[in-house]
């Protein structure tokens, strides 16, 4: 029976909750055992394997129409869905975006920012993604595990990744549950 | 913004014109200026106020509500000084005939009994005596000198007399609750806020015959043991506050307010609140939180009015019409009350019809009668020949009746069990024209914009369903969205602090439930099935039919119709925003609205 | 008693009580959000809905009493989905992005109650986005932030601002989905009439309303907790100061203490947070008009040396433990006999007045909650001891008549129903119009005092000398007579004159405020230790002509500006202080010291009620807690420091009955 394979892939999120993953430390051995990792960012493969895989996992929320081709192509792909971390699951600080808006953002971050050199300009090129509103995963597609945290912990990755490997849907609640 | 407080509103119809009617104009603001009341008074050009020939020139002063008519520009001066300065109405200036003519409230139509409106139009709200002459204040006579309280108690309860205000409650049930809970200090408070869109009933009776709510007021208080009563207005009704601490103060001097009424023991006074605006006054905890001067929020219950109210003091609360039965009740006998209406809901109600009909306005009805009775017999049908499609019964608070329902007779029970509510007697009737969908989100704003905010299902629940109207209504709805909406409605309705937000649901429950098909093609086909809803339709010019005359591009507001002379023209789908201004223009029916 | 069911369990409830209070005392756990057991219950989130047998709608049982027979349930699949929603609606109605909030934790460290209620339903994310308009954060007051956009209006920092400090600030203005928390008619919090009582931020469930100074130093969980009580003044306010690492990071009112019940003034919460002074932290002996740092025994010797067989003057802050206090006594008074020895305030007469009153005279703080009309004699309890002040404040609306005698304009003065402001004549002459006028009301009779006729003359005379208006006494008078429950409050200072005091007590009595046992005055006695340096004989005031040394113990208290300059003359000056100031700078030998939150000791309020203070923060290095200082030096002057300071206490006649076990 081949083992069960995990694929995963970020979109308008800081890395972090990769980070925590790979924070699990030898745990990672211990579920490489029970399921093959193909394509994630850390990861050699490009783009998760067409014939499809196991468990999706998804870190950041939907900020623009490239991370929409990104969060449909993986849930095209896998049969479990994970939102991994607050930004996908329900949008996490780059969300905040949205209450002031993406002109007064872009403005902030590449004209007003103390670290420019006063040449600011805001990056306009035709083969740039559109940005949209920044939503949660499950705003674009049905997901079907959610894991708060910023970032989740590694135990709870753990958890996570172990039930899943095992063919178990995993019940993040009590103490792996937290959002901070 | 400016305060004037008066306004002079002065005819400029042609005919008026004729007569001197600028004239009459200048001098007016001339001497305003003069006296210094330019700033006060606002004078403003209208067109025809009453028949110019008989009347003209002529001009009304509000917040009176005088006619003057025939005035000359030598005339005015005078005019100025006596009404303005001096606030003395000049009765030789005054037109001789009321001016306008009663739209809401005509002759009684068949099958009307006019209980409760019997005296509106036919006396003058300002003179006691009019009242008095049509047995105004006998049964309070009757009341105090040959009845104690539980036999005003027991005659009440047995004519059947349930709360018009909407809830139903016995009446008489209600007064004996009050009664008997201890305390020297107990009020009687009238819910005249009438808050619900489209209902006008009770200002009909508070500006047109106010002693009937005060006759009632004082029967129910000598019932309670009650010796202060407040009648809490809302302030969109100014006439009907003038009106009522009128009728107060002629009560007072009469005898029938104050100290040892007809010379019992009993005393009892009145006193007039006004509102400020917000729906949710109309909740009684929320009432009587706002006469004590606090926000007006719903309180919980336990502990109801009858036990604690107004400050803390058992309190009877009913609305306008509940007491304006009173008095008839007392004079006629429980009985004669009893033998009107079903089974369980005794005598009349008072109805304000609008929408789609022929005639809208007032009728007061036995209980009983059915709506195919009011919409296509009292209500003349459904106007410009179109399709009974929906009546909206209850206020925002109400469902929505179908074709199938017509023959429902109404009473409180029935019209429950229907999936609506009596409520204070607002109906709406709607054509095919209409979409429910769009009636749902008409009525969810209005209750949004009208929650108190205090508990968290209503204050958030109805925002979200709002949100979801709206996305279904742009055409960017989901089936998810509708499960969704049917999710919140339950829990809205389930678990919100007071009536208003138990009952906002109703009205998108109902429309779900007798018009999915509507919902579904928003949703799913991006359809607007009667052609209401922007976002869902366009307006296309019909080739075949149109000869190219160019009115309608010439009045289209944003140049979105294209086309040459005497050539077919184009609507750009992407400009147009559905302001439907080429339709009305077309003299030849060549422009479609389809979804 | 009463019989009801909740979840199969038979409960017994007494009358009156909600049913999630009787789930409560019985083990059954409600989730809340906008109640709290210090405050009246709101009925606003829903989040505590139950289900009641017979009735129609789910109820709140936080508003819902207790009635014979009552069957509830509280765990339904319905319940359950209802608190589910209820949640995920208030997660989409602002800002409760969780990542970055102050109070924002797991469920073991999480100071958010919102949050807590998430993870106590599970919920893993929310069903409905949150769509909101931006609120602009205030922080234009100085002790703490308003952020709207955290706010799930529960409204108990409306209601803490009315029912704790009275001062009714906080309300909401909009309604339905607009409504917002502002102060006053919308003004910036900063320039609102908030007083900074800070029970709004005790209260507030969310990061809505957070502390400056303590912001992101940490959760409750990673906090140490000491209770002790606040040394700002006479009232003795219960607090709990929370530390880190030997840091403070905030004041909270001790909700269980039998003072305050939870509420404190700006005095005890904030400012203690916010202190600007330089702390001293070594031993310093003036050379050649330098102060030079030494060793704690070469300063004690100095200090010796100084006092050794002179004539000195003693000055203690009431603001120290009776322990400290006690040791001083010992010193200075028993132990080397000095003339002078006193203590911060200690002019106030009331020590004197109590040695030939009958006694006791005064009552207990909480009379101020019970009372139906309080009369407040020169005192502006906005500025002064606020947190009785608000006892007086909050039940304003609730009929308490509030009279004032005020020669000057006051925040206080402006709530009062009475104002009397004298032209001339003294408090007595006032205190007599009132006695006067209220005889004549036909109120119960007191001594000394004219009848019938001669009253109406004494009266006349009085309004004259005093130019206060008939009506207006007339008025104040027969709200003091009718009360049930008068109660008189004044500075001490009005004992020092025997003729006020005179005119207070029958006033006392004529208005039925003496009447079976109630002790319906109280006065104020100034700082938290000063009824316990008055009955411990450091009463009259600091004379330090004649003196060849003055000592000074200080501890973090500070001295009025004409004392440090009369004080700066003396010939010698040794200061035991806890803060830098031009006093120290002027010593000869500067002893540092702990701070109030830095040693435990006992506290005597205005009461009469002794109360224990507990060290919250490490005493410094090279500083010294303050007894200790006083054993050290007593040890190199040969004085024997023993003997029972309680016992000491309880010697002198005291106005009002001491409690002191």
């Amino acid at each position: 029976m081949p083992k069960p394979t995990i694929s995963s892939d970020w979109m308008a999120g800081c890395a972090g909750c990769h980070m925590s993953l790979l924070d699990m430390d030898e745990r990672l051995l211990e579920i490489a055992g029970l399921a093959d990792f193909r394509a994630t960012p850390i990861t050699d493969l490009k783009e998760p394997d067409k014939t499809g895989v196991d468990v999706g996992i998804l870190e950041g929320g939907i900020n623009n129409s490239s991370n929409e081709e990104v969060a449909h192509r993986m849930r095209s792909r896998c049969t479990v869905l994970v939102a991994l971390g607050d930004c996908a699951v329900f949008g996490g600080v780059p969300a905040l975006r949205n209450f002031c808006g993406a002109d007064e953002a872009l403005r902030r971050a590449y004209i007003e920012a103390e670290s420019n050199d006063g040449e600011g300009k805001i990056p306009s090129d035709p083969e740039l993604a559109t940005m949209s509103t920044v939503r949660a995963l499950h705003e674009v597609v049905p997901v079907d595990v959610f894991v708060p945290g910023c970032p989740p912990d590694p135990d709870v990755i753990a958890y996570v990744l172990t039930e899943l490997a095992q063919g178990r849907m995993p019940e993040v609640k009590d103490e792996r549950l937290h959002w901070n | 913004m400016p305060f004037y407080r008066s306004h002079v509103l002065i005819s400029v119809d042609p005919e008026c014109i004729a007569r001197g009617a600028h004239e009459v104009l200048d001098a007016l603001n001339d001497e305003l200026m003069v006296q210094g009341l330019f700033d006060e008074v606002q004078v403003l050009e209208t067109s025809r106020l009453g028949d110019p020939y008989r009347f003209g020139p002529d001009l009304i002063v509000y917040p009176e509500g005088v006619h003057y008519a025939c005035i000359c520009a030598d005339d005015v001066p005078f005019l100025v000084r006596e009404h303005f300065l001096k606030g003395r109405v000049v009765e030789k200036f005054r037109a001789l005939e009321t001016v306008t003519a009663d739209e809401e409230l005509g002759a009684p139509k068949a099958k009307e009994v006019r209980i409760v409106l019997r005296n509106c139009g036919k006396i003058d709200p300002h003179n006691i005596e009019e009242y008095i002459a049509e047995d105004g204040y006998q049964a309070l006579g009757r009341v105090l000198t040959e009845m104690n309280p539980d036999m005003v108690i027991a005659e009440v309860l047995r004519s059947g007399l349930r709360g018009r205000g909407g809830a139903g409650f016995p009446a008489a049930k209600k007064w004996q609750l009050c009664r008997s809970n201890p305390g020297d200090i107990k009020y009687v408070i009238c819910n005249a806020d009438e808050g619900d869109p489209g209902a006008f009933m009770n200002r009909r009776v508070l500006e047109s015959d106010p002693h009937a709510v005060v006759e009632g007021m004082i029967i129910a208080a000598y019932a309670i043991g009650s010796a202060q009563g407040y009648v809490y207005c809302r302030a969109e009704y100014p006439i009907a506050v003038q009106n009522l601490n009128l009728a107060i103060q002629q009560a007072r001097e009469m005898g029938f307010l104050g100290q040892n009424i007809f010379g019992t023991d009993f005393s009892f006074d009145l006193e007039v609140r006004m509102g400020a605006g917000a729906f949710v006054c109309g909740e009684e905890t929320a009432l009587m939180s706002s006469i004590e001067g606090r926000r007006g929020e719903p309180r919980p219950r336990p502990p109801f009015p009858a036990q604690a109210g107004l400050w803390g003091k058992p309190s009877n609360i009913n609305n306008v019409e509940t007491y304006a039965n009173v008095p008839q009740i007392i004079l006629n006998g429980a009985d004669w009350f009893a033998s009107m209406g079903t089974e369980r809901s005794k005598g009349t109600k008072t109805f304000a019809i609008a929408g789609d009909v022929v005639h809208t306005g007032l009728i007061e009805v036995p209980m009983g009668i059915t709506l195919r009775e009011i919409i296509f017999e009292v209500g003349g049908g459904i106007k410009d020949g179109k399709k009974f499609k929906a009546i909206q019964t209850g206020g925002p608070m109400g469902g929505c009746l179908t074709e199938a329902h017509l023959d429902l007779p109404i009473d409180y029970e029935s019209l429950a069990q229907a999936g609506s509510m009596m409520g204070s007697g607002g109906m709406i009737v709607m054509d095919e024209d209409t979409c429910m969908v769009d009636i749902a989100r008409f009525f969810m704003e209005f209750t949004q914009e009208e929650s108190c905010g205090k508990c968290t299902p209503c204050r958030v629940g109805t925002r979200r369903i709002l949100d979801i109207l709206e996305k279904i209504c742009a055409g960017k709805g989901t089936l998810a969205d509708i499960d969704r909406l049917e999710l919140l409605c339950a829990e809205v309705a389930k678990n919100s602090l007071c009536g208003l937000g138990q009952g906002a649901p109703n009205p998108v429950i109902s429309t779900l439930k007798h018009f999915r098909a509507e919902y579904e093609a928003h949703v799913l086909e991006k359809r607007c099935p009667a052609k209401v809803c922007r976002p869902l339709i366009r307006y296309e010019i019909q080739a075949p039919v149109c000869t190219g005359c160019t009115v309608c591009s010439r009045n289209c507001p944003v140049n979105a119709i294209s086309g040459e002379r005497r050539h077919a023209h184009q609507i750009d789908p992407k400009t147009c925003i559905r302001c439907g201004i080429c339709v009305q223009v077309c003299n030849f029916n060549a422009i479609d609205v389809l979804s | 008693m009463i019989s009801l069911t909740i979840n199969g369990q038979s409960i017994q409830a007494e009358p009156g009580v909600s049913v999630l209070q009787a789930a409560r005392q019985n083990g059954i756990q409600i989730p809340t959000l906008c109640d709290h057991p210090n405050l009246t219950p709101y009925g606003g989130c829903r989040l505590c809905v139950v289900e009641v047998k017979g009735l129609r709608v789910p109820m709140a049982s936080c508003t819902l009493p207790v009635s014979q027979g009552m069957v509830v349930e509280t765990e339904t699949p319905g319940l359950r989905q209802s608190r589910q929603v209820i949640l995920s609606l208030l997660f989409s109605e602002r800002n409760h992005f969780c990542p970055f909030c102050q109070v924002s934790g797991t469920a073991v460290t999480s100071d958010c109650e919102l949050q807590q209620a998430a993870y106590h339903q599970d919920m893993t994310h929310w069903p409905m986005q949150p769509q909101w308009n931006n609120y602009a954060v205030d922080t234009t007051h100085p002790y703490f932030i308003l952020d709207n956009n955290r706010c799930i209006l529960c409204r108990r920092c409306v209601r803490a601002c009315a029912e704790m400090s009275g001062n009714f600030t906080l309300g909401v203005e909009e309604r339905g989905a607009a409504s917002v928390v502002v102060a006053d008619a919308n003004l910036p919090l900063g320039q609102s009439s908030c007083i900074s009582c800070g029970s709004c931020v005790q209260v507030c469930p969310t990061g809505a309303l957070i502390e400056r100074s303590s912001a992101y130093q940490g959760s409750q969980s990673q906090l140490t907790v000491t209770q002790s009580v606040c040394a700002g003044c006479s009232v003795g306010c219960g607090i709990n100061v929370m530390t880190r690492d030997g840091h403070l990071v905030r004041i909270e009112g001790d909700w269980n203490a039998p003072v305050n019940h939870g509420v404190l003034c700006k005095q005890g919460r904030f400012k203690p947070a916010h202190e600007q002074r330089q702390r001293l932290t070594t031993p310093m002996i003036k050379v050649d008009g330098e102060l030079r740092p030494v060793s704690w025994d070469e300063a004690l010797d100095a200090a010796a040396a100084r006092l050794k067989g002179v004539e000195c003057a003693a000055l203690i802050s009431p603001r120290l433990p009776v322990e400290t206090l006690y040791a001083f006594k010992r010193l200075f008074k028993d132990g080397l006999h000095s003339h002078n020895v006193v203590s911060l305030g200690g002019e106030d007469a009331g020590a004197e007045y109590a040695a030939h009153a009958s006694l006791p005279l005064e009552g207990r703080l909480d009379m101020l909650s019970h009372a139906d009309c309080v009369l407040a004699v020169g005192t502006d309890l906005t500025n002064t001891h606020e947190v009785a002040g608000f006892m007086v404040k909050r039940n304003l609306q609730r009929g308490v008549k509030l009279i004032v005698i005020a020669p000057q304009e006051s925040d206080f003065a402006n709530l009062a129903h009475y104002v009397l402001r004298p032209g001339a004549g003294s408090v007595a002459d006032v205190l007599d119009a009132l006695s006067c006028a209220a005889r004549g009301e036909g109120s119960a009779g007191g001594e000394g005092f004219a009848e019938g006729e001669e009253a109406a003359e004494t009266l006349t005379a009085l309004l004259r000398s005093t130019g206060l208006e008939a009506d207006l006494v007339q008025a104040a008078a027969q709200a003091l007579a009718q009360a049930a429950a008068p109660v008189i409050v004044y500075e001490s200072d009005l004992y020092a004159s025997p003729d006020v005091a005179a005119s207070l007590v029958r006033l006392a009595e004529q208005v039925g405020a003496l009447d079976a046992g109630r002790k319906g005055l109280l006065s104020l006695k100034g700082s938290a230790n000063s009824l316990a340096a008055a009955q411990l004989g450091l009463d009259g005031s600091l004379v330090t002509n004649g003196s060849k040394a003055v000592y000074l113990a200080l501890g973090d208290d500070e001295l009025p500006e004409y004392l440090v300059r009369r004080l700066q003359a003396a010939p010698c000056l040794v200061v035991q202080a806890a803060y830098a100031s031009s006093l120290t700078a002027s010593a000869d030998v500067v002893l540092p010291s702990a701070i109030w939150a830095e040693q435990s000791g006992a506290y005597l309020n205005l009461e009469g009620r002794l109360q224990q203070a507990n060290a919250a923060l490490p005493v410094p290095a090279g500083v010294s807690e303050n007894t200790a200082v006083l054993q050290s030096l007593a040890q190199r002057l040969q004085v024997a420091l023993d003997g029972d300071w309680r016992a000491e206490l309880a010697v002198r006649p005291s106005l009002v009955t001491l409690t002191l076990n």
